[in-house]
Order: structure tokens, then sequence, then C-alpha cells
């Protein structure tokens, strides 16, 4: 009640109640539904830094490249009746997982596994910075790479579901209505049944629970005779796949170019930090709250400072919080 | 002068005069912006290359620097002459604003912190409404405005404030600021306990380092005349700086300079040709250089040519290995139970999880003593060291120096207080000279470099060490290893020196040789805790014993008693032993 | 069944081992004694493939083993339980085992496996479903050698299994492991610190100091050889 008698004592300084309600609203479905998707992205990330201890740099550009190649997969399987354009976006976007996932391993065979691994825990901090620099360089040979191949110009995928929203209300005394949009409402359920089955993968496989052993500790894996080598490479391959699979979602409801990974390294970080450094279910969780924090800050924030402003959040969560909001960092003996 | 200071002179004139051949505005502007990313990447050097806290986020400072100077012209009618150095201070203030949170994090979180910083001010600049800022044209007060008709004066300016950055870093490295710099590369924790002040430097770094990186950026924008927010905040400005550095070679003078010379020409020249084909060609033309950098050669160009000189300066025969200089017959050291306690723990305890490692631990140290501390392995005899130096803080209890609770006290502290000490796996600064691990610990008290070098070479004779000075710490043996961390230790001139392990792993003989040193030292008024799994060459060392077991203190006394303390032998060698020997 | 000659390592360019030679026969317990830094985890580590030989070979069954990676090693029949326990934290006890049995012939004798273990530490039965992390340190170090069992090992490599623990805790788990030994007939090699209970129950001891193997002998021997005795109390 006091603050409708605020609003009511200054009418002209802040929208009246409903109006915001209803902005809220609408900010925070738009929220849940982008945060889903950034929460896949995360999750792939989390995975590579869980079993590895690797910061990968280029991994937004991974993403970049995951949105190129669901962008071409969606123009070739329009053109096929049984798909239409109603489901290609999202098989296209599930198409782009394996493709990249094959480039991950041949990236990680080629280059990563030379400077990480037992062999570069061995090095001590110079193999830990060398990974960093490493991946630093891959992530701008693929951006300036993408630039001669794909071009400058903004891409997207069109779909004639990105441009359809059911309605919600009215409620509020007929006052408040919220538009979902539906294009994004399936990328988002899509999202969360590709992190479901991951889970599935990671808890209940022979792989998965090799791969988090490998992770644990990887000197005692070694003893039990899991191959650690392989298992960073199907690491890196996995979760480059994944965040390709969520770019290849998020193709459809932003525009991009080559340098789009730039933007989300920062987003996806911020994202895995929030989650505590390799933790799969808190990456989700962060994801989830990064594309909130986005989408709510359009209600304070001039639409420039979005990604400013998850920057300052990332800078406040790893000063002040750096083993995540949800539960304890992820323990290694 | 030194040699190198008139090597660095005159390279700079040599290139002014090589750009004053030159007049085809094109390469005219590639032979100015090359100095300005030498400065660039000098500018990363001086945190990141010395200190190991790699920045992925220096252009957060250059770009600063150079919407400073362009605001500051067009709002203020600033000249550049001005606005260039006050573009450094505000680089300066950015990286010790930057710096005092971010040098919480390690490793990994500082980096992408380091990352954030440029593009949320990418962001910010953008909304402000600066997404191109030009300087005005001032053809009435040229050169007040610094807006020559001769762009070779944007050269020799380049190349001027490149000779500066160039002798500053000069001046760095032979410092006590340079060499604590590369201590803490090495290994942090070691440097803190031998008595450096690791945020200190750190903070001195970034501050110097950002003022270096908004002078750059002041000049970039007076050169271009242009700003925009990812010019000079973007990402390839903070990759540009690193992999200059890097290719060049890190923690060099002319590692970075050599990087710009190399890569800026390739990539202008590589962007002005092929630009129109391939748009990304100079994002290319790094990412591989970087690439290459790490597979190739992780050290960069100018540490490669270093260990190839070096390889062919040894053809002469490596000196032969040294053996400790034989103090003294250690004199017999008065002793008497009525000698004063200087140091005590009072019932400290540490867990780890679930793990009490060290509990309700209570220990007096007298002056002038040899204690030793000794225990199976896993007894926690090395989590109490780390809990009387500061690495650790004590879940509860007590530290007591003098009289004075130090418990909590960061370990350069500690030391500084007269607490020096060794460790089980020894943690010398293995890329720098023995001279340059031991002067670490000297500086404690003697804060020039000629003087530390003074008490380092004393430390070094002590242990028998003097005579390989100059040799790098990577490659020691086993003994000098030991010895040269006791050397560093004893450079700082402590009243108790804890050893840890220092015995293991050595033969008899070597154990012997340290046996006298160890003696000498006490002799010579240090008090001394040692900690050695066992008792073999401790009984005919020290005056004391403390033995933990399982965390806790199981037995205390007099050498003598304690071996043939039931308690004891059930612990070392088992009760059965104690039955069947009986 | 185990074969060394003349085995060199380096650890953390230190030489840690120097020409140590000796032989573990089929179904024995064989003890490696030796104070800290004398090498003895660095032995373990070349055996099971972690720290590479400069010079000398391994021989297992027969077979070289200086050219095998270290993960094919524990396909072999090489079960190494290291120091510290090193259990996965993050992992259920259960998950634990079941890396255990990664081997292949781990997985084809799972179920015969798994009811031998839990009828030998009946505490990670009813603790299956924890995380190992949570465990005390004497469950963490029952779960570390139970872990090394339901691989089917030939032979099993036990680190000193008595470290960090309680002296009553100590002995139960040296306990459990003559049981072991004595019930399936399985070939031990164990480095302990605790010399008696070591030699005990093994039929060889070597003694390890600064790299090299400087005394060995039968457990009757070794226990009259006033030499360990020095070398442990100095006097």
């Amino acid at each position: 009640m006091c603050a409708v008698l605020a609003f009511e004592r200054a009418p002209g300084l802040i929208m009246d109640l409903p109006q915001f309600l209803e902005n809220f609203l609408q900010a925070l479905t738009a929220g849940l539904l982008t945060g889903a998707i950034y929460g896949l992205v995360c999750v792939g990330l989390s995975l590579i830094f869980g079993v590895m201890r690797v910061i990968n740099f280029a991994h937004g550009d991974f993403m970049m490249l995951g949105m190129y190649v669901a962008f071409y997969a969606f123009g070739m399987l329009a053109a096929v009746p049984l798909f239409g354009e109603w489901l290609s976006p999202y098989l296209a976007a599930l198409f782009a997982g394996p493709v990249i996932f094959v480039a991950g391993m041949l990236v990680h065979k080629l280059l990563v596994s030379r400077v990480t691994g037992m062999r570069a825990s061995a090095l001590a901090s110079e193999g830990h910075y060398a990974q960093l620099i490493l991946t630093l360089g891959i992530a701008l040979v693929l951006q300036n790479g993408a630039l001669y191949l794909f071009g400058s110009a903004p891409v997207s995928i069109q779909t004639p579901l990105a441009s359809t929203a059911w309605l919600v209300g009215p409620l509020h005394g007929e006052r408040v209505e919220i538009f979902v949009n539906q294009g994004q409402s399936i990328a988002a359920l899509i999202a969360l049944a590709v992190v479901l089955v991951f889970v599935a993968v990671m808890n209940r496989t022979r792989l998965g629970k090799a791969l988090r052993a490998a992770a644990d500790n990887p000197v005692a894996a070694v003893y039990m005779g899991i191959d650690v080598a392989r298992a960073h490479r199907l690491a890196f391959g996995l979760g480059v796949a994944i965040t390709a699979i969520g770019g290849g979602l998020l193709a459809s409801s932003i525009s991009f170019q080559p340098y789009v990974g730039l933007e989300y390294v920062i987003v996806m970080y911020a994202g895995v930090v929030l989650g505590g450094l390799g933790s799969v279910p808190g990456a989700f969780l962060g994801g989830l709250t990064i594309g909130l924090v986005q989408q709510l800050s359009t209600l304070f924030l001039p639409n420039q400072l979005q990604n400013a402003a998850i920057f300052v959040m990332f800078l406040v969560i790893v000063l002040l919080r750096p083993q995540g909001l949800f539960g304890t960092a992820a323990r290694r003996t | 002068m030194r040699r190198e200071t008139v090597l660095i002179i005159g390279f700079g004139l040599a290139y002014a005069a090589f750009a004053a051949l030159v007049t085809h505005s094109y390469y005219q502007l590639i032979l100015t912006v090359v100095p300005i990313w030498a400065v660039m990447g000098l500018a990363w050097n001086l945190l990141s290359g010395y200190s190991g806290f790699v920045s992925f986020g220096h252009a957060a400072f250059f770009g600063l620097g150079a919407y400073f100077v362009a605001l500051a012209q067009i709002g203020w009618n600033l000249s550049p002459w001005l606005g260039i150095p006050a573009a450094g201070v505000v680089g300066a203030l950015a990286g010790l604003i930057v710096g005092i949170p971010t040098f919480r994090l390690r490793g990994h979180y500082f980096a992408l912190a380091m990352l954030a910083y440029p593009l949320a001010l990418m962001y910010v600049f953008e909304w402000l409404g600066y997404q191109e800022l030009t300087l005005p044209m001032r053809r009435d007060a040229a050169l007040q405005f610094m807006q020559f008709e001769d762009h070779r004066i944007y050269t020799w300016l380049a190349a001027g404030l490149m000779v500066l950055a160039m002798l500053l870093t000069g001046r760095v490295e032979r410092s006590r600021f340079g060499l604590s710099l590369i201590a803490i590369k090495e290994d942090e924790a070691a440097a803190e306990a031998a008595g450096v002040r690791t945020l200190h430097w750190k903070l001195l770094a970034i501050t110097l380092s950002g003022a270096m990186a908004g002078v750059a950026g002041g000049l970039y924008a007076v050169v271009l005349l242009v700003v925009t927010p990812p010019a000079v905040f973007g990402m390839l400005v903070s990759a540009q700086a690193l992999i200059v550095a890097m290719f060049g070679g890190a923690a060099t003078v002319w590692g970075p300079v050599l990087g710009a010379l190399v890569l800026v020409p390739l990539s202008e020249f590589l962007h002005a040709q092929l630009a129109d084909k391939i748009p990304g060609i100079q994002g290319v033309v790094y990412g591989l250089a970087i690439i290459a950098v790490i597979l190739l050669a992780p050290e960069g160009v100018v540490w490669k040519w270093r260990a190839y000189r070096r390889k062919r300066a040894r053809a002469a025969p490596a000196p032969a290995a040294a053996s400790p200089v034989s103090p003294a017959a250690a004199a017999q050291r008065a002793s008497g139970p009525e000698r004063p306690v200087i140091f005590e723990a009072r019932q400290l305890s540490k867990s780890f999880g679930g793990l009490k490692a060290v509990r309700d631990v209570t220990l007096q140290v007298r002056q002038g003593e040899i204690l030793g501390i000794i225990g199976p392995n896993g007894a926690g005899k090395t989590t109490l060291f780390n809990l009387l130096n500061g690495f650790l803080r004590p879940d509860g209890g007590e530290v007591v120096l003098d009289g004075r609770s130090i418990a909590g006290s960061a370990p350069d502290r500690v030391c500084a207080a007269g607490i020096g000490r060794t460790f089980q796996v020894a943690r010398p600064f293995r890329r720098m000279s023995m001279l340059d691990n031991v002067m670490i610990g000297a500086f404690l008290h003697e804060p020039s470099a000629a003087a530390a070098r003074a008490v380092a070479l004393d430390a070094l004779a002590q242990v028998g060490l003097a005579e390989h000075a100059q040799r790098l710490a990577d490659g020691l043996t086993n003994k000098q290893l030991r010895l040269l961390e006791i050397a560093r230790a004893l450079a700082g001139k402590p009243r108790i020196l804890l050893l840890d392990e220092t015995m293991a792993g050595l033969t008899g003989a070597e154990v012997e040789e340290l046996i006298t040193l160890i003696r000498a030292l006490a002799a010579s008024g240090l008090t001394i805790v040692i900690i050695e799994h066992t008792m073999q060459a401790m009984v005919r060392l020290v005056d004391r014993f403390v033995v933990l077991d399982d965390g806790a203190v199981l037995a205390e006394g007099e050498p003598a008693r304690i071996t043939q303390d039931p308690a004891v032998i059930d612990a070392y060698l088992g009760r059965k032993w104690r039955m069947a020997n009986a | 069944m185990l074969e060394l000659r003349g085995v060199c390592a380096d650890y953390g360019g230190v030489p840690a081992l120097k020409e140590v030679s000796f032989g573990v026969g089929q179904g024995e317990l064989t003890a490696i004694v030796g104070p800290n830094g004398a090498g003895k985890s660095t032995l373990f580590k070349t055996i099971s493939g972690v720290v590479p030989v400069s010079a000398g070979s391994i021989r297992f069954e027969g077979r070289e083993l200086t050219g095998v990676p270290a993960a094919q090693r524990a396909h072999l029949g090489i079960a190494h339980v290291p120091e510290g326990r090193q259990v996965f934290p993050s992992l259920t006890v259960l998950e634990n085992l079941e890396m255990g049995a990664y081997t292949q012939p781990g997985q084809r004798a799972w179920r015969a496996n798994i009811e031998r273990i839990y009828n030998w530490f009946p505490v990670l039965a009813t603790r299956a479903k924890s995380l190992a992390g949570s465990l005390s340190g004497g469950q963490q170090q029952m779960l570390a050698i139970a872990r090394g069992l339901a691989s089917s090992p030939k032979l099993l490599m036990l680190d000193e299994p008595s470290m960090g623990l309680a002296p009553s805790i100590a002995d139960e788990i040296f306990e459990r492991i003559v049981s072991i030994h004595g019930q399936s007939g399985l070939t031990v090699l164990l480095v302990e610190q605790r010399v008696a209970e070591a030699l005990h129950f093994a039929k060889r001891g070597y003694v390890l100091e600064a790299g090299s193997v400087v005394l060995s002998g039968s457990h009757d021997e070794l226990m009259r050889d006033d030499r360990i005795r020095q070398a442990y109390l100095g006097m």
C-alpha cells in the first residue's frame, strides 16, 4: 500500500503500478526463456572447466560457429517439405552439436592437448597460462576466419514462430497482459531437455562417471585405467557441442555476426562462476540467472548498458564470492 | 652509462633516423604505430611479464588514456602536451583502482576479471554517446595541439616514448621491485615466506603499467585523430599488447619491442594488401602468431636467443659441485633448560574438512636451541609449520613471539618479525640465479640492490654455495636446493629458522654436511626448529624433541629419553616391533 | 611376477630412484620400508606408469612395461592404491567402486567382487550412496583399497595405507589387508612406515634409502637387523 501511495504522490516520475507489473512480468518471461538457453551454453563451458580445469577463451567463438552451422543447415532443411519452417530451426540447432563436437575434438587433439592435461600440470604455472593464451589465439583465428567465411553482415534464422506469441492474461484487473514468444519457448524447452539428457549421461553412464572421476582426480583416474587424455578430448568436444546447440537455438531470436562470441564469453563465464566453477547444475542455474538479470535490467537501464550490467555483476561475483552463489566450489583433492 | 642504456638510446636514435627517410604517409603511419604498440607491450610486460599475473584487459587503461586526451581537448581545450601525461595519471589511477580488488584473485579468476573491465567500459562509452570522437582540427595552433604537417614528428615522439618505457623497464628489472615481481611469478607463497610484500609490489606494478598504457592510448588518439570504443577498448587491443610481449619474450626489455617490430608491420601490411579479400586478416595473424609462440617457444624469441647463446657459451665444463665450506667446528653450545622461551604455540588447532590435521598443539621454543619436531607421515608437521609462519590461520589457539600473539599475521609480516623458513619440497625461484634467489630474502632489511647483493653473497658463502652464485636455480641437486633455501632464509637475518624436512632424500654423507652446517648456525646464535620424518640424524643434532602423531603432541623431551619412549616406538616402528625387541 | 632391474627415475629434475632392482613372486606380500623422501612413492609411480623410468626395465608377468601407457597398466592387472587415499570426492562410494572396476577384468567380475568387498568392508555397503568426500579418513582408506580390489587385480600396490590415521584405525586397516591377502592369495606390494607391521606378514622386505635399496631380507632377518632401528630411531 505504501508503494501505491508513493506512486500517487509522484505520478509524473514513475509509471503506474499495473504498467510496471506488466513490464516486470514481460521481462521476467523473456529472462526465463533466454536464461534457459544461456544455462545450456554455460553447461557446456562448465563441463570443460570441470573436467580439464581449462579456461576456454574461444568458447564463445565455438558458439558463434554453432550459430552459423545452424544458420546454413536451416537454409537446407527448410527446403525439405517434411521439416518446413517450423521444425527446421530446431533440427538445425541440434545438428550444430555433432558438427562442432568433431571440430572441438580436432582442435583439442591438435592444439589444446599440447598445453593441457597431465603433462602440463607438471609445468606448474607455465602450463596454466599457456592454455589461457592459446585459447585466446584460437578465439582470434576463429572470429576473424569467420569474418572471411561468413562476412560481417549480421544474419539470423528467420522463422514464423519467432514472431508468434501466446497471450497470457489479462491479469490484475484486465490491465496486465504478457506475450510469450512461441519460438523462444520451444527453444527454451529444447535447451532444458538437452541439459537433462546431459545430466543423465554424466550420472548414469560409464563414460559420464569416468569423466567425473577424471575431473575429481586425474592421476587417480589413470590408476583406474581411465585414459585421461581421451576423457579430456571428449569433454572438450562435448562442451563446445553443447554450447553450439545453445548458439543454434539462440540464432533464431537474435541476429549475429562473427564477433558475437566475444559478447557471450563474459556472459557465459558470469553464469559459470555464479554457479560455482565446474558444477553442471550450478552452471545451468547461473546461466538462467544471467538471462534474468539481463532482461530485468532493461527495466532500469538503457539498452546499451545491458551487457555492462552483466559484466559488473560478473566482477562483483568474482570478487565477493568466487566459489559461486549455489553451493560450494568444486572440490578437488 | 650502462651498456644496455646506450643500446636502448642508440636503438631509439636509429629508429628515428630510419623514420626520417620514409615519407610515404601510409608507411609513416605504420612506423608511428609500431612504437606505440611497443609501449603497450612494455606496459603489459611490466605487470604480466614480470609478476606472472596475466592481464587480458590492458585495453581498459589504453582506452581511458585515449578518451581522456580526446575529451580533454574537445571539452577543455587541453593541449595533448599536457593531456598525454595526464592520460598516464588516469591510467595509473585506473590501474590502482582495478588492482586493489582484483589482486585478491588468482590465476583463472584474475584473468577473467581483467577481461571484463575493458568490455564493460566499451559499453559505457557507447552509452555515453562517444561512438566516434574526432579530435578538432587546430591549424591555428598546430604545435600546441600536436597537429604536425610533417608526420615524422609523430614517429619521433612515439620512438621517444618507447625509449623511455624501455629505460624504465630496465631500471625496474634490476631493482628490488623487479626481482620481487619475478619471485612472485615463480612462487608467490615462497616469496611471501621470504618476506616479500607481494600485494605492495603487485599494486605498484599495475599502477605503473596502467600509466604506460594510458600514455600509449593518449598518443594513439593524437596520431589517429579518431577514437571509437571498439578501437581502444576492444579485445584486440588487450590481445595485441599481450601477443607482442609474449612473441618477443615476456619479462625482458627488448621482447615487447621486438614483437611489435615484427608483428605490427606484418599485420598492417597484410591488412592493406588483403583486407578487401580477407577482412579479418589482422586478427588471424595475431591469433596464429600467439598459437605458434605457445606451441613452439612459449618463452618468446628473446629467451630462445638467450638460451641459444648460453648453450654455445657452455662449451666450457660446468664448475665442479661444491661442498659446503665446513664452518669452524661447531662450538659446544651452552645448554641448559633455563634459556628463555621466545616462540611458542598455544593449543593450536587446524582442521581441513573433517580431518583434524593439528589438534591442541602446545610447544615452546627456547632461545638458541635446536628443537626437533618429528612424527610419522601425515602427523601434521608441515601443517604446524604453516600455522607458525602464517600460511594458515589457526582454527583455535595462538602463536606467540616474544610474548605477542602473531597468529593470523601474513607470512611476510611473520618473516619480517624474524622467522625464516624452508619447505618440505624445495621451492626455489627456478628461473632466477641463486644469487637473485637469495637477494629476495636479503631485501627484507636491505632495500638497495647493492647492499642486498652483499648480504646475499654472504649467506651463500655461509652455506657453501658462493661459487655457484650466478647459476640458475633450476637443475640443482637436492642438496644444493636445500642449501639454497637455507641461504635465502638466512639472508633475511632471522632469529628463528624453521627447517621443513631439510634432510629428506639426502645420502648419509650429505646429511652429515647439513648437520655440521645447522650446528654452526645454532652456534652463531640462531634458534632452529627442524621437522624431520626419521630420528636417525636428528638424535645427534637436536637438543630436544617434540613428537607429533595424528596431529597431537605424543611426547616431548631429550633425545635419549624419546628414543626409548614406548609410545614413540609404537608410532614409528609399530607395536609389534617393540614386543619383538623387548 | 613383477621384476625391476636397474630402475632409475627423476622426479622434478632431481634423481629419485637409483638402480633399484627387486622381484615380487606370485601370491607374496612384499614390503618396502624406508624414511620420507627415500623414493617409495616414486617407485610405485614408475610401476603404474605415472612417472617415466629414465633407465632400467620393469617386467610384469614377463611383459616389459616401460612402453605401456599408464592407463593401460591397470587393465593388465596392476592396482595402485595411492598415498593419501585419493578417492574421488564428488562421486558416491558405489561410483568410486565402479571406477575401480573400469578395467576389463573388473567389469567381468563386478558382481563377485562387490560381494567380497562388502564382506571385507561392511561400512562401504552401508554408505554406498554417500559421497566419498564425506567419509572419514579411515573409511576413505578402506574405499581406496576396495576400489583397487574392484579392478580384479593380479598385483595390489598399497602406498602407506596407515598414513594420517589414528593408531587404532591404522591397526584395523592393517589387519584387514593381511586377511584379504590371506583369503584371496593376491600378490601385494606394500609401502609402509610402520616397519614391524609391514614386515611381520611380509615374505620379503626391502629397505629403501635415498633412492636405493640398501637392505633386503626375510622378515626375521630384517627384524633382527639393527640397521632398521638405526634408520628410524638413530640409535
